[in-house]
């Protein structure tokens, strides 16, 4: 023992005496192993501009103290600044650490010695003579044992006019402090994933650059990996540098951005120094690409149908399902069922053929839908389920659609090129066509509701090689088709239905009044992504539209030209007054209205911001175009007992609003799994991993989550109307 | 599969790598011996709330809450309700290493009160708990589950005067558990000197 304590004395010692002139120049704190100093960059300061003045540390052979994240154990080094009236001081500027392995744990920090660089400003008007500078610095130095120390130190900076020499005294120190510094890497892209119990950040340098074959990533926050076990570093290509940590357990919560610093002893492409800044979000298309293959060049595993893909499959099929009974598919299906109804009666061979030609239009166009997602998400572009409808252009068409369609089931006109599926008295072919389009119509419309479990299997799909991704949808597509092709198979269960009759008339009526409600509902959508103006285009483009219909059913004998002529023109004329213009962005409207939750724009820096504060936060992932988020706001959220419950918990509630394409709500859906909404999440103080709450919300799923938490204040202070 | 597969290969390898018990998962059974040699187990305590505490006297932050009376206050203050068990798992060789006689003073000088003192010289215990600071708190609640892991509180520093005004994590989730309710802040992150495993 005495010899391992004399030791670093005598090294202290002789490192002491190796330096005698610092000393002597400047006011020096010796404590038992550490030497500490503050040294500036310039010989004097200039008023209002930034002057680097650091805290240097040198320690005693051996020792060491600690980086922002100490790792493992230990305690970084903190600095408490007294200075003249008007000087602002900066944060410490950290240089890259070093690993420092202490048996089976490892910590980050620095040996011999460190200099903390800050910026320092004296205000604009500052008086030109000394300034006195004094720092309360306190770290933690240790070997195998730890030493807390402190020291109060001094520097008289002189305020001068002009810009000052560099302190040659310190200028060595201080380069090489500067040296240390991670570099800002711009044009460099950074990405971040986990995928099981792997955290995976990704850099790309720019065009043409090499990357280092070894290096070590340092994270910027702790309980995020587990800084002892190693590290797994790839070169993807030479640009392209991918580490895989193993994530601390348990897992943290809201990994949305990974910050740290990527060291390698080569050097980095293109910039100074051994140490570049990461920050790297997370990112969908790698969460999805998972967890390298073991050795490079080896083939890439073939997916199996494994338990996982086996429950995607299952909850696909059941989500598909129930996709049949959402308002904006239900009225397209009723029509077709009213279709089967009235050939119940008549060749069944027919019949099923007509069923299975549905079946395969809803099949094809889930595929073509999903196809054109995951080829979009291969280019990078941040997308999910229900992208479509983030396009004001799509949701114009789709209410024109709807519209047009409301108005044949009101009896404005019929359809005369296809889908006369209400007249009996159509060709083979032409009720093949209409079966596999309503196929397509149905699949076009579903889009917006996504069912139960839909989520689940949505989200499940990501992270898979793309023929299963197109199974999950496929199978999402049987599901949807199921009901309707089954009717068609076993007419029997047909005859279970009411006789055609004079209520078919009827109940088509009906059937419009859904789907002008949707057209309305639209309509407020597209006013959320592209504003009043856009909304009325739309609405004067549908009259336009109206015109179109009743010229075209009000003269429907007539084989004039000027007939299908005039049709042809308004129709034309309503898509260019409905054509929105460029999506001017909307400022957020979220006002707190009496009676509601008062809800904040989400960001995944507020998030991390009022978990770091230890308040719970519920997240609320939605859309204008979402209805079943519209339903679950209404029914749950605005529950008068959740607003109390949150009011006296101090829950904060924050609205992430995918109603337009936002890359980073799809990187944080993508983290928690999902690429669908509704997504509620709710990040309770000490837990990790934020809990999901069930996507057909009721209000007492939402209290039962936040049950555990402590009541606040009583529920008097509540600001009740 | 296969990346599964040489991910637990790769975390085979790290060597004498260090095990967790992360909350909400049963707690790692342990057979160790306290300072007068008798044999104590994980099983002896089946039904009982069972609170650890890593130990290190050479350490400034265990002095901390020694110094103030903190964690003597707590062994005393929740005696009764839980079995307190302070855990030593230095290795022989670190220079802070103390021997029985000399340890039992310093625990009688500080007036420290567990209900026994575990040596944990080889470090398994401490490696199977994945302890890797001193102080390192975990609570087991009687179903042999952990309930708690991590920090004494929630204020990072060697300072005594420090003790004061901090949230103790310790003491919230011995409360809840008590009243019945589940804890609400079940992991934090330790902070301490390193535990000097071998």
């Amino acid at each position: 023992m005495s010899r391992n304590l004399l030791r670093p004395a005598a090294a202290f010692l002789a490192a002491a005496t190796l330096f005698p002139l610092d000393s002597a120049a400047l006011p020096v704190v010796k404590t038992e192993h550490v030497e500490a100093a503050l040294v500036a960059d310039r010989q004097s300061a200039q008023p209002g501009k930034p002057i680097a003045v650091g805290l240097r540390l040198r320690m005693a052979d051996h020792w060491h103290t600690y980086w922002k994240n100490p790792g493992d154990s230990g305690l970084p080094t903190r600095i408490k600044w007294e200075l003249p009236p008007g000087w602002t001081a900066g944060e410490i500027q950290w240089p890259y650490p070093q690993p420092l392995p202490i048996g089976p744990l490892l910590n980050y920090g620095y040996e011999d010695e460190v200099v903390l660089l800050v910026a320092l400003t004296p205000p604009a008007g500052a008086v030109p003579g000394p300034a006195a500078i004094r720092a309360k610095a306190e770290w933690l130095v240790c070997k195998d044992v730890c030493i807390p120390e402190k020291g109060e130190l001094d520097l008289v900076l002189p305020v001068a006019a002009g810009e000052a020499a560099p302190d040659p005294r310190w200028q060595a120190s201080i380069e090489r402090a500067r040296g240390m510094l991670p570099a800002e890497a711009p044009g460099w892209k950074f990405e971040s994933a986990i995928a099981a119990r792997t955290l995976i950040v990704r850099m790309t340098a720019p065009e043409g650059a090499a990357m280092p074959v070894k290096a070590t990533f340092f994270p910027a926050r702790e309980l995020l990996i587990e800084p002892a076990a190693p590290q797994k570093v790839t070169r993807e290509g030479p640009r392209t540098l991918r580490f895989e940590m193993k994530l601390a357990d348990p897992p943290p919560a809201n990994v949305a951005f990974v910050e740290g610093v990527a060291v390698a002893q080569s050097g980095w492409p293109g910039l100074p120094g051994k140490a570049v800044e990461v920050r790297a979000p997370a990112s969908a298309t790698l969460a999805a690409a998972g967890v390298l293959a073991p050795a490079a060049g080896a083939a890439p595993s073939t997916p199996g149908i494994a338990g996982g893909t086996l429950a995607a499959l299952a909850f696909a099929l059941l989500g598909g399902i129930l996709l049949n009974l959402m308002p904006c598919v239900f009225p397209v299906l009723g029509i077709k069922v009213m279709g089967f109804v009235e050939h119940a009666h008549g060749d069944p061979v027919a019949l099923r053929l007509q069923g299975l030609v549905f079946g395969a239009g809803v099949v094809l166009s889930f595929l073509v839908l999903a196809g054109m997602m995951l080829a979009l998400r291969a280019q990078g572009v941040q997308l999910g389920w229900g992208f479509q409808l983030q396009s004001p252009a799509f949701v114009t068409l789709l209410a024109a659609l709807f519209f047009l369609l409301a108005l044949n089931l009101s009896g404005l006109f019929e359809w005369g090129l296809f889908a006369q599926s209400m007249t009996s008295d159509l060709g083979a072919r032409g009720r093949y066509a209409d079966a596999f389009l309503a196929g397509v119509l149905a699949t076009v419309v579903a889009t917006p509701c996504t069912a139960p479990f839909m989520g689940a299997a949505v989200g499940f799909t990501l992270a898979q090689p793309a023929p299963v991704a197109l199974l999950v949808f496929a199978t999402l597509g049987i599901g949807m088709a199921l009901p309707v092709v089954a009717l068609a198979l076993f007419p029997a269960l047909l005859k279970r239905l009411p006789r055609p009759g004079a209520w078919m008339e009827t109940f088509k009526q009906v059937l419009a009044f859904p789907l002008y409600a949707t057209v309305a509902w639209l309509a407020w959508v597209l006013g959320g992504q592209a504003g009043n103006d856009a909304v009325l285009g739309l609405l004067i483009g549908l009259v336009s539209i109206a015109i179109a219909a009743w010229i075209y059913g009000r003269w429907h004998h007539s084989r004039s030209v000027w007939r299908y002529a005039a049709t042809a023109l308004f129709v034309a004329l309503g898509v260019y007054v409905a054509w929105p213009q460029a999506v001017v962005p909307q400022a957020a409207g979220l006002q707190a209205r009496p009676g509601e939750l008062p809800w904040q724009e989400w960001s995944p820096e507020k998030v991390a911001e009022l978990t770091a504060a230890g308040k719970p936060v519920f997240v609320d992932f939605t859309a204008a175009w979402c209805v079943t988020c519209q339903v679950n706001k209404r029914v749950a959220l605005n529950n008068a007992k959740v607003v109390q419950a949150f009011a006296e918990r101090g829950v904060v509630a924050l609205r992430a609003d995918w109603t337009a394409n936002d890359p980073r709500i799809t990187a944080t859906l993508a983290a928690l799994g999902r690429n669908a909404i509704p997504v509620y999440a709710l990040y309770l103080p000490g837990e990790t991993t934020p809990r999901l709450l069930p996507e057909l919300l009721t209000p007492s799923a939402v209290l039962a989550g936040i049950d555990s938490l402590p009541v606040l204040k009583p529920a008097t202070a509540l600001t009740q109307r | 599969m296969k990346s599964q597969v040489a991910l637990a290969i790769a975390s085979l390898s790290a060597a004498a790598a260090l095990a967790t018990a992360p909350a909400g998962q049963p707690a790692p059974a342990f057979a160790v011996t306290d300072l007068a040699g008798k044999p104590v187990k994980l099983d002896d305590y089946k039904g009982k709330t069972v609170v650890l505490e890593w130990h290190n006297f050479g350490c400034p932050f265990v002095q901390k809450h020694y110094r103030s009376g903190n964690m003597q206050a707590l062994q005393k203050k929740y005696g009764n309700d839980v079995v307190w068990l302070a855990v030593n798992s230095t290795n022989k060789g670190a220079s802070d290493w103390m021997e029985a006689a000399p340890l039992t003073a310093e625990l009688k000088k500080f007036d420290a009160r567990p209900a026994a003192y575990l040596v944990d010289e080889p470090g398994k215990m401490g490696m199977a708990y994945g302890a890797k600071t001193t102080p390192h708190m975990y609570i087991i609640d009687p179903q042999g589950k952990v309930a708690y892991n991590g920090a004494i509180d929630d204020k990072r520093s060697t300072n005594v005067e420090d003790v004061k005004g901090a949230k103790n994590y310790v003491v919230a989730a011995l409360d809840e558990m008590k009243a019945g309710k589940p804890v609400s802040t079940p992991t934090t992150s330790p902070y301490g000197c390193t535990v000097k495993y071998k």
